[in-house]
């Protein structure tokens, strides 16, 4: 399935894994009242997945849990397309997520016209259904800047130079 | 990602696992010790989680246990309730389900062979370096890897984490125009998934044959997907209700993974256990395409492993197109199953292996107690004894070289990783 619309929303995570579940949380708010010319897509970050979400798209934004070290839980990271890090080879298909979609897209172009990643700092990634309260905390603002990016995206859609 | 300064990101950070995978060896006098290899979560919250839930719930909330194979989580805890409840689900809605299971099949491997395993043999680092060189071949992995999201898209209502799975059976059951529809998109795929085996049967396969007893569920008329009996290579079965008593888990010190002993002894759950017990029950198609493979009756070497799910896949297609040309919609897409206090047991065949899942239910109709036994926590001894095998062999090598060389095995087996192991972390300990 490609992109339908214009711009995709794709969450990545899963809601059982505490801060995990950031990205299905923003999706929530989102689809609560979602903008026009949007599709929304929840997935676990497959590769291929991925690239059937944002293939024909012509933004998509993506939002994930991100661990660092030192942490800041609920530091929100925007981040575009070549400031991705690489890693070394997935020892198993449940290894593989954002970077190797990327490359894979990159090798069969199959990208959107542009690619916004946040990636959201997670405090714990355990078990539970929760997000701590630092990442809860981080919502409103992440939910604003998604906003954003859609609403910037529609002014240039109407930018013949663009 | 946009760190700066002293700040540095974990290549595993945007990786869908979570955790970490460490294989720790211990070398001692030029002899490999001990093997410790740290992969594997144990669903152990879930199990805690499901206490005291209602008897529906399983289904759905174990399917969160993995992304990539929800439809094995969903159909072994049914199997599990419905057994606990003395319901059997028959006709057209078990049909759906074998249906629903064969997508499952397809898409997680044709995800391993094009995206993982294939690379190894062919000398690439990965599949993005494959593509760049040979990019229809990673091409029509993708398309048979959509083929069957396109049949858990239908059957199961979507891909990740299907919605349309209930206990019973079914929401929904779809229309014959509709399966109609998805058979055009699978009959593609079947010469796909051919041309597939085709090739991956030409790679070079290093010699290794693997003595550890091998299990699978068997059923007398089919290959066994979504129910059926346990059954070794060596002939021995028993019922699913005496599935405990044989498979013992024990904890290790090194993992928090539970390993499991089948009878006391190491042995493996997967393709190659599915295909050394069921062999005889392929269908023509897939029979013919393994003997074109050369896959004899029986495949014991972990490389080849890679071959016998492509066989699967040849399989899992052709049973899809034979179960859509028989369908008939049902008068009800579900059974009814009403909560009656007892012990249930269920296990179907995941990608990865055997997955097996017993509830109790109480006078309440709650789960008072769950669980789960995942292939990977079955297969664990078994990798790791094999990898002991394989570094003392090549202990001669560097810690790099021999790194790839432990991921490479690993990948043989596709483990869960549901610890975010992007990378396997390997520490060789040389005194």
């Amino acid at each position: 399935m490609n992109a339908t619309n214009d711009v995709v929303v794709i969450a990545i995570g899963n809601p059982y894994r505490r801060d995990d579940g950031v990205g299905p949380a923003l999706a929530e708010r989102l689809a609560a009242r979602q903008p026009s010319g949007v599709d929304i897509e929840v997935l676990d970050g497959e590769p291929t997945r991925l690239l059937d979400a944002w293939t024909g798209a012509r933004l998509a934004i993506v939002i994930d849990a991100v661990l660092c070290q030192p942490a800041q839980p609920g530091r929100i990271h925007r981040t575009r397309l070549d400031d991705l890090p690489t890693g070394r080879p997935a020892a198993s298909s449940h290894g593989m997520g954002i970077p190797e979609a990327v490359a894979l897209g990159t090798v069969l172009d199959r990208l959107p016209r542009r690619l916004i990643v946040y990636a959201v700092e997670a405090a714990d990634i355990g078990f539970g259904t929760d997000l701590t309260p630092e990442v809860a905390a981080a919502l409103p603002a992440l939910l604003d800047a998604v906003r954003a990016d859609i609403a910037d995206d529609v002014g240039r859609s109407d930018d013949p130079e663009d | 990602m946009s760190h700066r300064g002293s700040r540095q990101l974990q290549v595993s950070g945007l990786a869908r696992v979570e955790g970490e995978g460490a294989l720790h060896v211990s070398v001692r006098d030029g002899r490999v010790q001990r093997v410790a290899m740290r992969i594997y979560e144990p669903p152990r919250f879930f199990e805690a989680f499901l206490r005291g839930r209602a008897f529906t719930e399983p289904p759905d909330i174990t399917a969160r246990i993995c992304g990539i194979c929800p439809v094995a989580y969903q159909l072994s805890a049914c199997n599990a309730i419905e057994d606990a409840c003395g319901v059997s689900v028959g006709g057209q809605v078990a049909a759906l389900r074998r249906l629903l299971y064969c997508g499952e099949w397809i898409s997680s491997h044709a995800l391993h062979i094009y995206l993982l395993h294939a690379p190894d043999f062919l000398g690439y680092p990965d599949a993005i370096t494959l593509a760049r060189d040979h990019r229809e071949i990673v091409e029509r992995g993708l398309a048979l890897k959509k083929a069957g999201n396109a049949i858990l898209d239908l059957v199961g209502g979507r891909a990740i984490h299907p919605v349309n799975v209930r206990l019973g059976g079914f929401y929904r059951a779809p229309t014959r125009a509709e399966l109609a529809g998805l058979a055009e998109r699978l009959r593609p795929a079947l010469d796909a998934a051919i041309a597939t085996t085709q090739w991956v049967s030409t790679f070079d396969f290093p010699d290794l044959e693997l003595d550890h007893e091998l299990l699978a569920l068997h059923e007398p008329d089919r290959y066994a997907i979504e129910s059926g009996t346990p059954r070794t290579a060596s002939g021995a079965d028993w019922p699913l209700a005496d599935y405990p008593t044989h498979v013992v888990e024990q904890q290790v010190p090194h993992s928090t993974a539970l390993h499991a002993r089948l009878d006391g002894a190491e042995f493996l759950t997967g393709p190659l256990a599915r295909y050394a017990v069921n062999s005889a029950t392929l269908s023509p198609t897939a029979r013919q395409v393994a003997a074109d493979a050369g896959l004899g009756a029986v495949c014991r070497n972990p490389f080849r492993s890679i071959v016998v799910r492509a066989v699967e896949v040849v399989y899992a297609l052709d049973e899809a197109l034979r179960l859509i040309d028989g369908y008939e919609p049902p008068e009800e897409s579900f059974v009814d199953v009403a909560a009656r206090p007892g012990v249930g047991h269920g296990a179907t065949e995941a990608p990865r292996g055997l997955l097996y899942h017993r509830y109790a239910i109480d006078a309440a109709g709650l789960i008072s107690s769950a669980d789960i036994v995942p292939p990977t926590a079955q297969n664990q001894a078994a990798i790791e004894t094999d990898l002991a095998r394989l570094v003392q062999a090549n202990l001669h090598l560097d810690d790099h070289t021999l790194t790839g060389l432990c991921e490479q095995a690993i990948r043989n087996y596709d483990p869960c990783i549901s610890c975010s192991a992007h990378f396997l972390e390997l520490t060789v300990d040389r005194r």
